[in-house]
C-alpha cells in the first residue's frame, strides 16, 4: 500500500521557490494583465504586467522541472494515479461550456446558426483532427522509444510531435485570422461566442500540452529525463485529443 | 518528547513544501480573510441599524458602499475563510498525521495550492484599493454583474485562483490518502476527519470546475462583448444562476463534512467514547450527502421561474438530503451517549456547534418545500437560515478546531479563561443577531435591503442584531488575541492533553517537525483512532 519508507528521520525542513514565483508569475500574467488590458485599458501596465509575469512563470516552471528530475520524492511513481483526478476536473470545465453550447443551441432552435455567421470551412476540422490523431501516434513511437533506452530516437518523435502540435495551432489561428478578416468576432452572436470559448479554450490546453512536451525536452538534450513525467505528458496529450473530437464534432457538424 | 526549540528562519517559511507549515499559512490567510470580512459584517449591521443612511451623508454613495460591503462579507468569508480553513489549514495539518504520512504525496503542488489561495485573498483585497470595488455579492449574477461599473474581473479571478487552489488540493489529498495511509491502515480505520476531508475533495474536484467555466463566461460577456447570458443575442441568463449553484450548492457540503469531521473528532475525544454507528456515518451519511448533493441546485432558483415539475422534483431531492445528514447527526449525537464528557473549550465549542447545527439544519426544511418558499425566499430568514448552518456552525467548528489541535500546532496552551469569556461572547453574539432576522423574515423583511423605509417596525430588530454583532466582535477579538499571544508566550502543553488516542497525538510531538515522525508508522488490523476501551 505505502512505500514510504525512509527509515532516516528527516531533519530539515523542505523547501522550493518553484511554486511561489510560478504563482506570482502567474498572477501577473493573467488576472493583472487582463485587467490592465480590457479593464482599465492601459497598455504601459498591460506590459509591465506581462513583462514581470513571463519571465517569473519561465523561471518557476524550469526550476520545478528540474527538481522534479533530479530530486527523489517522498513517494516515487505516484503522479501517473494523480493525473486521472485532474483529469476528471478537467472534464468538467469542458462540461461546463459543452452544457452552455447545448443550451443555446437547443433553445435556437432552426434558427441556427444565428445571422451573420459565414460558412465554415468544414475541410479545415478534418485535417485538424488528422495532426492531432498522428500527433499522439507519433509521441507514442517516442514512448516506444523511451522505453527502449534510445534516448535520441525518442527525442526526434518528441519533435515531430511538437511540431504537429504547432502545426494544429497554427490551423486554429489561420481560422481565426479568417473568420475575423471576415468581421466575424467574438462578439458578432451568440455562435461566434461559444466557437471561439470552447475552440480556443481547448487551444488553451494544446498550449498546455505542448508546454509539458517543451519541459520534457530541453533536459532531455542535456540526458536527464522522468519516465513519470514522459507518461503524464502522454496522458495529457492524449486527452487533448479526445477532446478535440467532441469540439469538432459538437461545434463544426452539428 | 517534548517541543524542541527552532530558529525562526523566513526562508523556510515562505518556500516551504511541508504540508503542517503550509497548514499554518492556510490559517493565517483565511483568518485574515475572516476578520476582514468580519468587519464588513459589523459595517453592513450599522448600515441597517436604522432606517435610511447610517454610515454614509446620501443614499447614492450608502447604496454603492454597502454592495461593496456586501460582496466581500461573503466572498472572502464563504471563498476565503470558510473553504480553505476547512479543507486548506485543516486538512493541510492534520490529514496527513492523522494516516500517519510523512507529507502529502505532491508537496510542491500543496505549496502552489497555499500561495494561489494567498494570490486570490490578496486580489480579493486589492477591491479595497482600486477606485471600482466589485459590488455583486459574492454570487456575480448577471445581468446586474455585466452592467455595473465596479471590477467584476476582479471577482472572477478571485474565484480562479482560489478554485484552482482547491482542485490542485482535491487531487493532492485524495492521491495521499489513497496510497499513503500507514501500513495496516484499512479503511474502516480512518479517522472521521479524514473521511469528511476525502468526501469533501470529491466534491471540490468534480464542481469547482463548473463553477470556473461559469465566472469565465461572465469575464468573456462583461469585457470580450461575448453573449453567453444576454438573451437578446441568443443567451440565457439563468443558466449562469444554474452553473453557478450547480458549484456553490455542493460547496456548502464542502464547508459542512470537514466542519462536522472536526466535531467528530472533538467529540470522540471530550467523550472517549468510540463512534457511534461509524461505518453508517461513514458510508451511508459522507457518501451520501457527496451522492445527493449534486442533484439540489436548483432550489437556489424557485423563484427564478421553472416549471412545477421541476420544482417539486427538486423540493423531494433537497428533503432527501435530510436522510444523510440526519445520520451523520444521530452519530454525532450517539458518540456522546454515557460517554465521560469533560466540557474544555474546544468541547464547549463542539457542543455550541451541535446546537447551532440543529437551529441551522431545521430552518432548511420549510426553505425547501416549495409552498412556503415562495413566501421566505428573499428574505431575511434565509439569511439567518444559511448563516446559521453553513457561516456560524462551521465557523465554530473552525474554532474549536484551533482550539483543540493548539497545543499540537504550538507546542503551548492556550489561555482557559480568557477562550472562555470569548466562547459565550461568540455564543450569545451570534444568536442574539441572528433569531431576530428569522422572526422579520417571516414578517417580511427583504434581504439584502440597506434602507428599508417602508418597514418602520423592523428597525428596533436592526438594532438587536447590531448588538449581537458587536458581541461577537470583542468575542472574537479576545478569541484571535488568545490564539497569537498564547502561541507567543503561553505555557509549555504537555504532550497529549486530551488523552486522544488519534496517530497525531500519540505518535507526534508538539509540535511535530519535519518528516513528522520519529520512526515510520504502522498499525495493526485492530487500532482504531478512537480506541477509548469499549
Amino acid at each position: 500500500m505505502s512505500d514510504s519508507s525512509t527509515t532516516e528521520h528527516a531533519h530539515h525542513w523542505e523547501v522550493s521557490w518553484a511554486p511561489m514565483v510560478v504563482t506570482i508569475g502567474i498572477l501577473f500574467l493573467l488576472p493583472f494583465t487582463f485587467s490592465a488590458h480590457f479593464v482599465y485599458d492601459d497598455p504601459l501596465l498591460t506590459t509591465i504586467f506581462a513583462g514581470i509575469g513571463t519571465p517569473l512563470t519561465l523561471a518557476g516552471i524550469a526550476k520545478w522541472v528540474d527538481e522534479g528530475i533530479t530530486q527523489k520524492p517522498l513517494l516515487e511513481g505516484v503522479s501517473p494515479s494523480g493525473l486521472p483526478y485532474f483529469i476528471i476536473s478537467e472534464v468538467f470545465i469542458f462540461l461546463g461550456f459543452f452544457v452552455t453550447y447545448w443550451t443555446m443551441r437547443l433553445s435556437a432552435g432552426d434558427a441556427w446558426p444565428p445571422e451573420g455567421t459565414p460558412a465554415l470551412n468544414l475541410l479545415l476540422p478534418v485535417v485538424m483532427t488528422v495532426i492531432l490523431v498522428s500527433s499522439s501516434w507519433t509521441y507514442h513511437i517516442a514512448e516506444e522509444k523511451y522505453e527502449k533506452g534510445d534516448l535520441s530516437e525518442f527525442r526526434k518523435w518528441l519533435m515531430i510531435t511538437i511540431g504537429l502540435g504547432t502545426l494544429f495551432l497554427g490551423c486554429t489561428f489561420y481560422e481565426y485570422n479568417h473568420l475575423m478578416h471576415l468581421g466575424f468576432v467574438p462578439s458578432s452572436n451568440a455562435f461566434s461566442t461559444i466557437f471561439y470559448t470552447i475552440t480556443g479554450f481547448h487551444a488553451s490546453h494544446v498550449i498546455i500540452g505542448l508546454g509539458v512536451f517543451i519541459a520534457i525536452l530541453i533536459p532531455a538534450f542535456r540526458g536527464k529525463t522522468n519516465k513519470y513525467l514522459v507518461f503524464c505528458g502522454g496522458v495529457y496529450w492524449h486527452f487533448v485529443d479526445v477532446i478535440w473530437f467532441f469540439v469538432a464534432s459538437q461545434v463544426y457538424y452539428w | 518528547m517534548s517541543a524542541h526549540p527552532e530558529k525562526f528562519k523566513l526562508s523556510e517559511w515562505i518556500f516551504t513544501t511541508d504540508h503542517k507549515r503550509i497548514g499554518i499559512m492556510y490559517l493565517i490567510g483565511s483568518i485574515a480573510a475572516f476578520c476582514v470580512a468580519g468587519l464588513m459584517a459589523i459595517l453592513i449591521r450599522i448600515e441597517q441599524s436604522s432606517l435610511g443612511p447610517t454610515l454614509a451623508s446620501d443614499a447614492i454613495t450608502a447604496g454603492d458602499q454597502y454592495n461593496q460591503w456586501l460582496y466581500f462579507h461573503g466572498a472572502a468569508m464563504i471563498l476565503g475563510f470558510l473553504i480553505p480553513g476547512l479543507t486548506g489549514f485543516a486538512a493541510n495539518y492534520f490529514l496527513p498525521l492523522m494516516i500517519g504520512a510523512r507529507d502529502v504525496a505532491f508537496p510542491r503542488i500543496n505549496a502552489l495550492s497555499v500561495w494561489l489561495f494567498l494570490s486570490g485573498i490578496f486580489v480579493a483585497l486589492l477591491g479595497f484599493v482600486i477606485p471600482d470595488a466589485p459590488d455583486i455579492m459574492w454570487t456575480g449574477y448577471p445581468p446586474y454583474s455585466l452592467l455595473t461599473g465596479g471590477n467584476t474581473a476582479f471577482y472572477v479571478f478571485t474565484v480562479h485562483l482560489l478554485g484552482f487552489a482547491s482542485i490542485l488540493g482535491a487531487v493532492n489529498f485524495l492521491v495521499t490518502v489513497i496510497y499513503m495511509r500507514a501500513p495496516g491502515m484499512g479503511w474502516n480505520q480512518l479517522s472521521m476527519f479524514v473521511w469528511s476531508t476525502v468526501t469533501a475533495f470529491v466534491i471540490q474536484l468534480v464542481f469547482v470546475p463548473v463553477l470556473a467555466a461559469a465566472v469565465t463566461m461572465l469575464l468573456f460577456d462583461k469585457y470580450l462583448g461575448t453573449h453567453f447570458f444576454d438573451p437578446s443575442a441568443g443567451g440565457d441568463v439563468l443558466l449562469y444562476q444554474n452553473l453557478f449553484w450547480f458549484y456553490s450548492h455542493p460547496a456548502v457540503y464542502v464547508i459542512l463534512l470537514p466542519a462536522l469531521g472536526i466535531l467528530y473528532e472533538i467529540v470522540a475525544t471530550f467523550s472517549k467514547n468510540p463512534i457511534f454507528n461509524y461505518k453508517a456515518a461513514v458510508y451511508g451519511g459522507m457518501w451520501g450527502v457527496v451522492l445527493i448533493s449534486g442533484e439540489v441546485w436548483v432550489h437556489h432558483l424557485y423563484v427564478s421561474g421553472m416549471p412545477n415539475w421541476i420544482r417539486i422534483g427538486q423540493m423531494i431531492s433537497t428533503l432527501l438530503i435530510s436522510l444523510p445528514v440526519g445520520l451523520l447527526a444521530v452519530s454525532l449525537f450517539g458518540t456522546l451517549y454515557r460517554g465521560a464528557i469533560t466540557f474544555e473549550l474546544p468541547m464547549k465549542y463542539a457542543i455550541s456547534c451541535l446546537f447551532l447545527f440543529l437551529v441551522g439544519g431545521l430552518t432548511g426544511i420549510p426553505l425547501a418545500l416549495t409552498a412556503l418558499t415562495l413566501h421566505l425566499s428573499e428574505t431575511s430568514f434565509v439569511h439567518a437560515h444559511f448563516h446559521y448552518i453553513m457561516g456560524i456552525f462551521a465557523a465554530f467548528s473552525v474554532f474549536a478546531g484551533v482550539y483543540y489541535w493548539f497545543p499540537k500546532m504550538t507546542g503551548k496552551m492556550y489561555d482557559e479563561k480568557l477562550g472562555t469569556i470569548g466562547f459565550w461572547l461568540n455564543f450569545i453574539g451570534v444568536n442574539l443577531t441572528f433569531i431576530p432576522l428569522f422572526k422579520i423574515g417571516v414578517e417580511g423583511m427583504p434581504r439584502r435591503y440597506w434602507n428599508y423605509e417602508m418597514f418602520p417596525q423592523f428597525e428596533i430588530w436592526h438594532m438587536v442584531a447590531l448588538f449581537g454583532a458587536l458581541f461577537i466582535l470583542s468575542g472574537m477579538s479576545l478569541t484571535i488575541f488568545n490564539w497569537v499571544y498564547s502561541a507567543w508566550k503561553g505555557e509549555i502543553s504537555i504532550d497529549n492533553p486530551w488523552r486522544s488516542k488519534s496517530l497525531e497525538w500519540t505518535h507526534t510531538v508538539n509540535p511535530p517537525g519535519p518528516g513528522n515522525f520519529l520512526k515510520d508508522v504502522e498499525v495493526s488490523s485492530d487500532w482504531t483512532p478512537y480506541d477509548y476501551g469499549k
